[in-house]
């Protein structure tokens, strides 16, 4: 998820060859609601999404979640999976 | 009283910052662990639209929101 348009998405998944679906939040309607929006005027993408991670359960609610301060901070993919693990999810 | 005024400028400087900070904090209702997700439908691979409860209905989903594609972030 990222606030790039739903078609450069498109571009870097084929790109990537990534195996998940990618979905693009370009009007800024889902990342308010996560805590997850940047408004940074000195950004030429102004408002931007934040590196964060959620998991969700099949009530939909979150079990955990992390968002981090810096974008270039990568969570440990074992941390991610042992949250789901964890979550009981 | 003029020795005062300063102080009671100060105080009401300190009052309104004070209150702009507060409007400034951003949704009252931040989004927490053992709250209920925000459902969302987005724009998904060929543009096709993703709704979040359709994928938790089939299970867990472990959501990651990162910057720009084709950067580092």
């Amino acid at each position: 998820m990222s606030a790039d348009h739903a078609a450069t998405l498109d571009a870097f998944t084929k790109q990537n060859k990534i195996s998940y679906p990618l979905l693009s939040d370009f009007r800024r309607a889902m990342l308010p609601g996560y805590d997850a929006l940047v408004t940074d005027e000195k950004s030429p993408i102004f408002r931007y999404a934040k590196r964060a991670y959620y998991v969700i359960d099949r009530n939909g609610v979150v079990r955990y979640m992390k968002i981090q301060d810096n974008a270039l901070d990568l969570l440990d993919p074992g941390e991610v999976l042992k949250a789901l693990k964890d979550s009981g999810a | 009283m003029r020795r005062m005024t300063p102080l009671l400028v100060a105080a009401l400087l300190l009052a309104g910052l004070g209150v702009a900070g507060l409007c400034s904090a951003g949704p009252a209702t931040a989004l927490e662990v053992g709250q209920k997700a925000p459902d969302f439908t987005l724009p998904g691979p060929g543009g096709k639209p993703v709704k979040l409860s359709d994928l938790t209905a089939k299970g867990p989903v472990v959501v990651f929101t990162f910057i720009q594609a084709f950067t580092n972030t």
